[in-house]
């Protein structure tokens, strides 16, 4: 919307410096705020101390690195809906092949990263041959990456592999946890790809208006599909992490993640509508998620309970987003 | 005789800005009144608040017998206020009939329920389509319909709800000259009824063949009332805009006609909307294209700058090959396309107006289409600023979000996106739809200026006047291909249309 500050700055009409651009920059920061006050006053005792709090940076990451993902599909007006499965894909198939005497960075790189990326390859084409909305396509290839997972893994959890991958990545580097580290690397990254770079710009144009953005001569079918191996890339690495925290590929692992990946990106502001939203929204709207289930637990409220306060969130988030952020 | 409507020192304030101020105005029955000013003169507002959707912040409201402070949609509806809006409200997807009693489906009851009176409805819809000569099933889907049968069924649905006043926002900006002529059979029957209508309209020579008395607003003040029939367009235009716009024909001969820059040579399009099209551009030159709305006029733009796939043909600019395969390329080789509909397939809606200059730049600029190079905040600004200047886009900053911009501003903003990507070869499709005559003249303005510095300029344009104040040639166009390259001083509208429809 309206960049108001510079305008204030500048001495210009400061008409919309108002509550709605305000609420736009640090809405979900605000509210992530108060949870944070909320919870150590419902929790005093241990809410606020290191180790429950890198408990929850920790947990947040892999729903992070896959709403990154999943940020980038909704930028375009689209959506990713295969992300859980194509996480539990790449988990599985990187313990696979370490098992089968694949050294483990070499596992990371071919079973996580490259394999992500043709999973999400294969999206983009598809969206892209077919041209039907992306929700049809990662509705439909989310449950065939899935059946994938279970007929690789006969159904059964794979553990047993290369001691050295689980100690290095659910280890710490100089006190941070290693996932919480890839997860911040992941997403400096991606800012700066869609924050600073053409190729981010040319994708902003998309999502704003894909008409526009063809008759400008951006190639809208190649940052499509750019945009879906992001995504496959963030679920893989979210696999490598998952699989390695967890010490074994579980083949149901990552099984309906795609909502709160999809709700991250929501509640930190992206425009369902497209061209609209910022990673560093997505990462806010991440860890209050992480903060809020993470308090419920504290507070023993039963996880079916967690469910209905997670589905209420995403709806008033929504809801009080769209209260104070005036729609033109 | 009465006025139906009048309104009485109106005045509209918005935060911080005065919308309307101290406007009187009525409608008498039996008249078409037009209603002329530029974009942001102040008439969609008046419009708003006959309808109810808007609250003055003083004067009054007549209706009849009533006087009103304010009205509501409700109390505008009741009294028979119908507005037909420019961007046609008809729903695609139910049938003309359905259309016309939307919100009022008549029912009838049986068993005791109320079911949808359907004869009834069938009835009703046959007797008010009639009224207004449209001859088509009641029951047809409304998006099977053209634009002109949509529009034709918004007035007939303003009929079914016993409009006393119509008012039409621009219905003609996308309406064949034989379509306007039966729209203004209708308004004329109409009127012959004892409707009073507002006509909003740019289209200043439209107003002696269909108004009665024109009203005229500038900045949201009341200028004054004219007879339609024989107020000269030089006093509307001098009255709407505060100075006189000289609308004649380039009488330089700037052409160099033994310097060729453009030459299209036997250009087809896959899909057979364009069919061997050749011709060449001199430098300096700007050529027209005539032609009736659907003759293909815009599907060659499109095939030139890579947007519609090419059967065979090549394009030859400044000596070498620009045939291109897509928009990209059309890009990297500095073809221009300004496109029809700047909403749809023009702007960024969510981006700044800098922002919407620099994407084709930094397009061009890249070194592959798909570039990690890192975006040039710097030049972005710089790009801001100087065709804020340069072309004098009315905005608050190069920062304020295009949608803020009226559409002739907004216009320049494309027009400078391609300007900032230097490019070689101009396509301006219908550059003024749409926008206000201020900003139409400067548009023009730039386009000479652009074809003196040597730049190709092609033009699309369904407003002949327009083609003959601004081209050096004019092809006209027809099924498909060029019928006739006409030079402007042998060209007359007459002329064009007869050679369009022969």
């Amino acid at each position: 919307m309206t960049p108001s500050l510079p305008n204030a700055v500048a001495g210009k009409p400061a008409r919309s410096v108002d509550f709605s651009s305000l609420w736009q920059s640090y809405g979900t920061m605000s509210i992530l705020v108060l949870v944070l006050i909320l919870s150590s006053i419902l929790s005093p005792d241990y809410f606020l101390t290191k180790s429950n709090l890198i408990q929850i940076l920790v947990q947040s990451s892999v729903m992070v690195l896959l709403a990154c993902g999943v940020f980038f599909t909704i930028l375009i007006a689209g959506i990713d809906l295969s992300v859980g499965s194509m996480l539990a894909v790449t988990g599985m198939v990187t313990a696979k092949l370490m098992i089968a005497g694949c050294p483990f960075w070499m596992a990371i790189l071919l079973g996580g990263l490259l394999l992500g990326a043709v999973l999400g390859a294969i999206n983009g084409a598809l969206v892209n041959i077919t041209q039907l909305h992306p929700f049809i396509i990662t509705l439909g290839m989310n449950a065939i990456y899935r059946g994938l997972t279970l007929i690789i893994s006969d159904a059964r959890s794979v553990f047993g592999f290369d001691r050295r991958f689980i100690n290095g990545i659910s280890g710490q580097v100089l006190g941070v946890p290693v996932p919480v580290l890839i997860t911040i690397l992941v997403v400096l990254a991606l800012w700066f790809l869609a924050q600073k770079t053409k190729l981010g710009r040319n994708i902003y144009a998309l999502g704003g208006n894909a008409q526009s953005a063809w008759f400008s001569g951006i190639n809208i079918k190649l940052h499509t599909f750019i945009v879906f191996v992001l995504s496959g890339i963030c679920a893989g690495i979210a696999g490598i992490v998952t699989t390695a925290r967890t010490g074994a590929a579980e083949p149901n692992a990552g099984f309906g993640f795609e909502t709160f990946a999809i709700a991250s990106a929501i509640i930190g502001g992206t425009s369902f509508f497209g061209g609209r939203g910022k990673i560093t929204g997505v990462v806010v709207g991440g860890l209050l998620i992480g903060v809020i289930s993470n308090i419920l637990n504290l507070m023993n409220v039963q996880s079916y309970y967690q469910q209905i306060v997670m589905g209420a969130l995403i709806i008033v988030a929504v809801t009080v987003d769209k209260l104070f952020t005036r729609k033109r | 005789m009465d006025p139906l409507v009048s309104v009485r020192n109106i005045v509209k304030r918005f935060a911080g800005t005065l919308a309307l101020s101290d406007v009187s105005f009525d409608i008498l029955p039996s008249e078409v009144h037009v209603l002329l000013g530029e974009n942001g003169a102040g008439k969609s507002t008046l419009m708003k608040i006959l309808s109810g959707i808007y609250e003055p912040s003083s004067g009054e409201i007549q209706l009849g017998p009533d006087t009103y402070p304010r009205l509501t949609p409700t109390l505008s509806k009741a009294f028979g206020i119908a507005l037909i809006y420019q961007e046609l409200s008809v729903i695609d997807y139910l049938s003309i009939e359905e259309n016309l009693f939307v919100g009022m489906i008549p029912t009838h009851r049986v068993l005791g329920f109320p079911v949808v009176d359907g004869a009834f409805m069938h009835r009703k819809a046959l007797e008010t389509l009639k009224r207004v000569g449209l001859d088509r099933n009641p029951r047809t889907m409304v998006g099977e319909l053209s634009i002109s049968e949509k529009q034709q069924v918004e007035i007939a649905k303003a009929l079914a709800s016993d409009a006393r006043v119509i008012i039409m926002d621009e219905p003609t900006s996308s309406l064949t000259d034989e379509e306007v002529q039966s729209l203004f059979k209708v308004i004329r029957e109409l009127k012959a009824a004892g409707i009073g209508i507002v006509y909003i309209s740019h289209k200043l020579r439209e107003i002696p063949q269909i108004g009665d008395r024109v009203s005229v607003l500038k900045d949201g003040r009341y200028v004054g009332t004219f007879d339609a029939r024989t107020t000269p367009t030089g006093t509307l235009i001098a009255s709407m805009v505060g100075r006189e716009i000289e609308s004649s024909r380039p009488d330089r001969d700037n052409a160099q006609r033994d310097r060729r820059v453009l030459e299209v040579e036997h250009l087809s399009s896959v899909d057979g909307l364009v069919r061997d099209v050749s011709f060449e551009l001199f430098h300096g030159e700007i050529l027209g294209f005539a032609g009736l709305m659907g003759s293909g006029r815009s599907e060659l733009m499109e095939v030139i700058f890579g947007a519609r796939p090419r059967a065979g043909g090549s394009v030859r600019l400044n000596g070498r090959d620009v045939t291109v395969r897509s928009p990209y390329h059309a890009v990297k080789a500095g073809i221009a396309f300004v496109t029809e509909d700047r909403r749809r397939t023009g702007f960024f809606h969510n981006f700044s107006v800098a922002e919407n200059i620099s994407i084709v730049p930094f397009l061009r600029e890249a070194r592959h289409q798909v570039s990690l190079e890192r975006v040039d905040l710097a030049q972005q600004e710089a790009f801001g600023q100087r065709y804020v200047e340069l072309l004098r886009i009315r905005c608050a900053s190069p920062e304020q979000n295009i949608v803020e911009l009226s559409g002739g501003n907004q216009q320049k903003v494309i027009v400078a996106k391609w300007l900032a990507a230097d490019s070689d070869l101009f396509i301006f499709d219908e550059p003024t739809r749409g926008i206000d005559i201020g900003a139409k003249s400067e548009i023009y303005q730039i386009m000479r200026q652009l074809a003196d510095a040597g730049k190709s300029i092609l033009m699309v344009s369904s407003e002949l006047p327009e083609l003959l104040s601004v081209c050096d040639r004019i092809a006209v166009y027809k099924e498909g291909g060029i019928a006739q390259i006409l030079d402007n001083r042998d060209a007359t509208e007459e002329g064009i249309m007869h050679i369009a429809t022969a």
